[in-house]
């Protein structure tokens, strides 16, 4: 019976995945378990609190800025994943699909940037916004996100068009279409899980990101989330580790209904049904 | 086909290229100057120095300990998550019951900031205060608590740990997106032909996946071979420098004792080392996949 | 490509003109960097500026408050950007540097006779270099020697000890109690691991920095100090796992109640006071060697005026401000740190705490960091050889010994 196939396979499924599971849920329980705990228990490493406090979540939403962290990170993290696949789509699909003089020196180029670690750039960065005066300014962020993220973007973009079969295109150009209506009906769809996966790494490498933030923004009133989160543990004579799991874990969860949303697009057989 | 804005390639180049260039050109040209120069612990230029900081560099013990250290750090972590994450590819792939619930679980390390899940080890692994020796004492597998980031024959196993953790969300991505291209005749075919599941692997979906696996490779090879926080937040690349990093003596080197120069020329050295690799690994690739 | 080059030039060049415009009207901005020492100091800093802005109008105070671990690369990026505020909060062991490179500005000419009667010399002398003042002393702290009374009582010591041997037998006792708490909280990790260690050089009439100019760590005193935690770490009466805990680290286990002794600083009363009220606790000098020596270390924080400052006399106000006796009171009441003024030093909320009296009796013996270029290096090489030597990974003396060379090297490269 197919049901029971799928029962054994799912229980099967399960267990294999379950170390991992464990391992990576983890973290999140000792995030979880430590943001309710009260303060006078804090430090001593007890699975559940004696009296678990959920009021503080609230208290740390009003103590950490939370609010306008949240608003700030999302607004970086949208803006900037859409700037850098606007820009990054039609850029691979020109490096997928022509040939041209000066393409392996792009291609080469766009992989060979991103080997530079960022924690040595932020010097040469800072003093570049620095004489633009763009210190301070959440969208000077958003654009640095977004450019830092484009070779990685099209890297990626690129290598998922290049299985694309270019067969689709040109017989909807045989038939007529133009090649910016054979790019949107026929290419676009197939590229969606591409430009899903593509979107979703844009979206978190800015939502997470840390040093380039922490060196830009000044004021507590335009950090973003790791910046605020991370200057609650930084150097401090004593640390609200209630505070710091809380925020933690609230953090995450944005994120989390972002994967659930689009986990989805990774559907296989996306690219069988087209091709019939 | 019509000529149109569309079939120019420079043009739908342009914008993403310049973009790029610009943001990686100008710090990378003034890492450059600074690290031919005599520069103070403030970043203001002193004068031409020429190759002294690569020779301060090179002829630093702890350098060499950090590259060798680096290269177990990455290729561990790079092996270690490749090799997790195609099977769990495999799995989620295929249809069950709760499948979303567990595609979304298994991608949740992502999305805590590297600093964060950091933070949130350190914590967890302290000794005598840290969740996961209670945890361990409690399931009665250890009797006395293990001081996990002590000494380097544990920390830096454990760090290697947690970064494949991370690391496996992103590749297990990769992995799905690019099964997520087979198209199921070539399994349904293989199997009335009689093949079993692991001759399936190896001759249709492996080669298929092989593009992908290389894009894992050399994206998280980049990506592990620079990462600062896991190691910055737990040990610090103590003690005693016996955890250290390329990337986390770099940082000690520039920030904390303020040379600069040194720094930068440790930074070049480093895009230098990585680059060599790159290089080679994608020329051996694209011969395997010619083939 | 050229031309859009060109005009790009332009645009830039209009939009900082435009924005230096407008920026030019607020001729009396003067912008802080502050170090964050506690969730208090931000508010603290940005009420005192809304004070003075009301009593001084026209003025724009903007406080900046970066954690003290991103501190340094904050300063430098800034500094390298020509982007820094106009004063800065650093440590005081940094000011070598920032004077050396024309960073900091002479105070000299804005403090008065009056001015400096304010403060006790001591804690101003750490930033006069060259015969001219850098900083001002914003934070100053000692260490002594914190033990848990409860655990004191219930092993049968009756005194804190006065010398190392008296502490190790202490701790022996508490290790007998068979509990889960420790004898001697030792800090082996991050900032002051190796302050940790000059308590016990110092009080083996050890010095940093010798006579001749050169490290003190490859004297007799230097490795019996080091043989003195060794045989603590060794006995087990510290807490394991010693170099995987930084200060805060072996505070939070004192907090808890698992530790007897430990040595810190000023503001852990203050936290015993808010997270662990029912901690019964002693202050106590740090212990002595076999002559009577003992060290304690003094450090101070120091706020800096820079030198390419565009508004130095309203900086100078606010600083002044800052240190009036109200506003220092206010802000070592909340952070915990010794008082710089001497009128601050007799009001009745100092003199008459007795956890402070400890300090203060100790700054008599109290050490500073070493005023010298390249400190943090050194500082990080006798860390380095003190956590081989905990984990039992090298020889004391010839650990001592490559620490002392490297550090020898350190001064020569310097001078």
């Amino acid at each position: 019976m197919k049901t029971s196939r799928l029962l054994r396979r799912s229980i099967i499924s399960w267990l294999i995945l379950s170390p991992l599971i464990i391992a990576v849920l983890f973290p999140f329980a000792v995030m979880f378990i430590t943001a309710i705990k009260p303060a006078s228990e804090v430090l001593r490493p007890t699975w559940w609190p004696s009296n678990p406090q959920w009021s503080n979540f609230v208290t740390m939403w009003n103590a950490t800025n939370f609010g306008a962290a949240l608003w700030n990170s999302i607004y970086v993290a949208v803006l900037s994943t859409v700037l850098s696949i606007a820009v990054s789509i039609p850029a691979a699909y020109a490096l997928s699909r022509f040939r041209f003089t000066g393409k392996g020196f792009v291609q080469q180029f766009l992989l060979i940037s991103q080997m530079l670690s960022p924690i040595v750039l932020v010097i040469g960065l800072f003093r570049l916004l620095v004489a633009l005066k763009l210190l301070d300014n959440l969208n000077a962020v958003v654009f640095v996100y977004a450019t830092f993220n484009i070779a990685f973007s099209v890297w990626m973009l690129q290598s998922y068009f290049s299985t694309i079969p270019k067969d689709l295109e040109e017989a909807a150009w045989m038939e007529g279409a133009t090649p910016w209506q054979a790019l949107r009906k026929v290419f676009l769809p197939l590229a969606l899980p591409a430009v899903t996966v593509t979107a979703i790494f844009s979206f978190i490498n800015a939502w997470n990101e840390f040093v380039i933030a922490l060196t830009m923004l000044r004021n507590q009133a335009s950090y973003t989330l790791p910046i605020q989160v991370f200057s609650l543990v930084a150097g401090r004579y004593t640390v609200e580790w209630h505070h710091v799991m809380a925020a933690a874990f609230v953090a995450t969860i944005p994120i989390a209904i972002v994967f659930a949303w689009l986990q989805r697009y990774l559907v296989r057989g996306l690219a069988l049904g087209a091709v019939k | 086909m019509n000529r149109s804005i569309f079939t120019n390639p420079y043009v739908l180049i342009a914008p993403a290229f310049l973009l790029a260039a610009f943001i990686i050109l100008w710090p990378l040209f003034q890492i450059g100057e600074i690290s031919i120069s005599n520069v103070n612990r403030f970043g203001q230029l002193r004068g031409f120095a020429g190759p002294d900081n690569f020779m301060a560099v090179l002829a630093d013990p702890q350098f060499l300990a950090s590259l060798w250290r680096t290269v177990i750090w990455t290729v561990g972590i790079v092996a270690g998550t490749i090799a997790i994450s195609i099977p769990v590819a495999l799995i989620l792939n295929e249809d069950f019951y709760g499948r979303g619930l567990a595609r979304v679980i298994i991608m949740l390390p992502w999305a805590v900031s590297l600093t964060m899940t950091a933070i949130v080890w350190r914590w967890a692994l302290s000794g005598e205060s840290g969740m996961l020796n209670s945890a361990l004492m409690g399931l009665g597998l250890i009797d006395q608590n293990i001081q996990w980031l002590a000494q380097a024959a544990t920390a830096f196993p454990v760090q290697i740990a947690i970064g494949i953790l991370v690391s496996i969300p992103f590749t297990t991505t990769i992995f799905l997106g690019g099964l997520s291209a087979i198209p199921d005749d070539l399994y349904e075919a293989a199997r009335l032909e009689g093949a079993s599941g692991w001759q399936i692997f190896r001759t249709i979906t492996l080669p298929l996946l092989r593009p992908f696996i290389n894009i894992a490779v050399v994206m998280n090879t980049i990506t592990v071979f620079n990462s600062f926080p896991i190691i910055w937040a737990t040990t610090q690349g103590g003690p005693a420098n016996s955890t250290d990093i390329l990337v986390t003596y770099l940082y000690k080197l520039g920030f904390n004792f303020g040379k600069l120069g040194e720094a930068s020329a440790l930074s070049l050295l480093m895009f230098a080392l990585l680059l060599f690799f790159t290089i080679i690994y994608v020329r051996l690739a694209m011969q395997g996949e010619r083939e | 490509m050229f031309m859009s080059l060109h005009w790009l030039k332009v645009a830039a060049a209009t939009g900082v003109a435009a924005i230096a415009l407008a920026s030019a009207s607020y001729a009396q901005t003067v912008r802080v960097t502050v170090a964050e020492y506690s969730s208090k100091t931000g508010p603290y800093f940005e009420k005192a500026a809304s004070e003075f802005e009301a009593a001084n109008p026209g003025t724009d105070i903007q406080i900046e408050v970066v954690p003290w671990d991103v501190l340094q690369q904050k300063l430098t990026t800034d500094i390298s950007g020509g982007a820094n505020a106009d004063l800065a909060i650093i440590g005081t062991r940094w000011l070598i540097d920032y004077v050396s490179q024309g960073i900091a500005a002479p105070l000299d000419d804005y403090i008065t006779d009056d001015f400096r009667a304010r403060f006790i010399d001591t804690f101003l002398s750490p930033s006069v270099m060259d015969g001219q003042t850098y900083g001002l002393p914003i934070a100053a702290s000692a260490r002594a020697m914190y033990y848990n009374k409860a655990l004191f009582e219930e092993a049968g010591i009756a005194e804190p000890p006065a010398t190392w041997d008296e502490l190790k037998a202490a701790a022996e006792k508490i290790k007998a109690l068979g509990g889960d708490a420790y004898g001697f909280g030792l800090q082996g990790k991050e900032i002051e691991t190796d302050v940790y260690f000059y308590y016990a050089l110092w009080s083996q009439g050890g010095t940093l920095i010798e006579e001749d100019g050169t490290s003190g760590l490859d004297t007799e005193a230097a490795y019996k100090a080091a043989q003195i935690y060794k045989d603590l770490i060794d006995g087990g009466l510290t807490e394991p796992g010693v170099t995987s805990l930084n200060r805060e680290d072996v505070q939070n286990l004192f907090k808890q109640g698992r530790i007897g002794m430990m040595i810190t600083a000023p503001f852990l009363a203050n936290q015993i006071k808010e997270e662990a009220p029912d901690l019964q606790y002693g202050v106590a000098a740090i212990p002595a060697g076999p002559n009577g020596d003992r060290g304690t270390y003094g450090v101070t924080d120091s706020i800096i005026m820079f030198e390419n400052s565009q508004n130095k006399d309203t900086a100078w106000q606010f600083m002044d401000f800052l240190f009036t006796t109200e506003k220092r009171a206010e802000f070592d009441e909340n952070e915990g740190f010794l008082p710089v003024n001497a009128e601050e030093a007799a009001m009745p909320l100092f003199a008459d705490n007795a956890d402070l009296k400890a300090f203060t009796d100790l700054l008599p013996s109290a050490q500073f960091a070493p005023v010298i270029a390249g400190w943090e290096e050194m500082a990080a090489a006798t860390s380095n050889a003190l956590q081989r030597i905990y984990l039992g990974e090298g020889e004391i003396q010839a650990e001592l010994d490559q620490a002392a060379a490297e550090i020898n090297s350190i001064i020569e490269a310097n001078n």
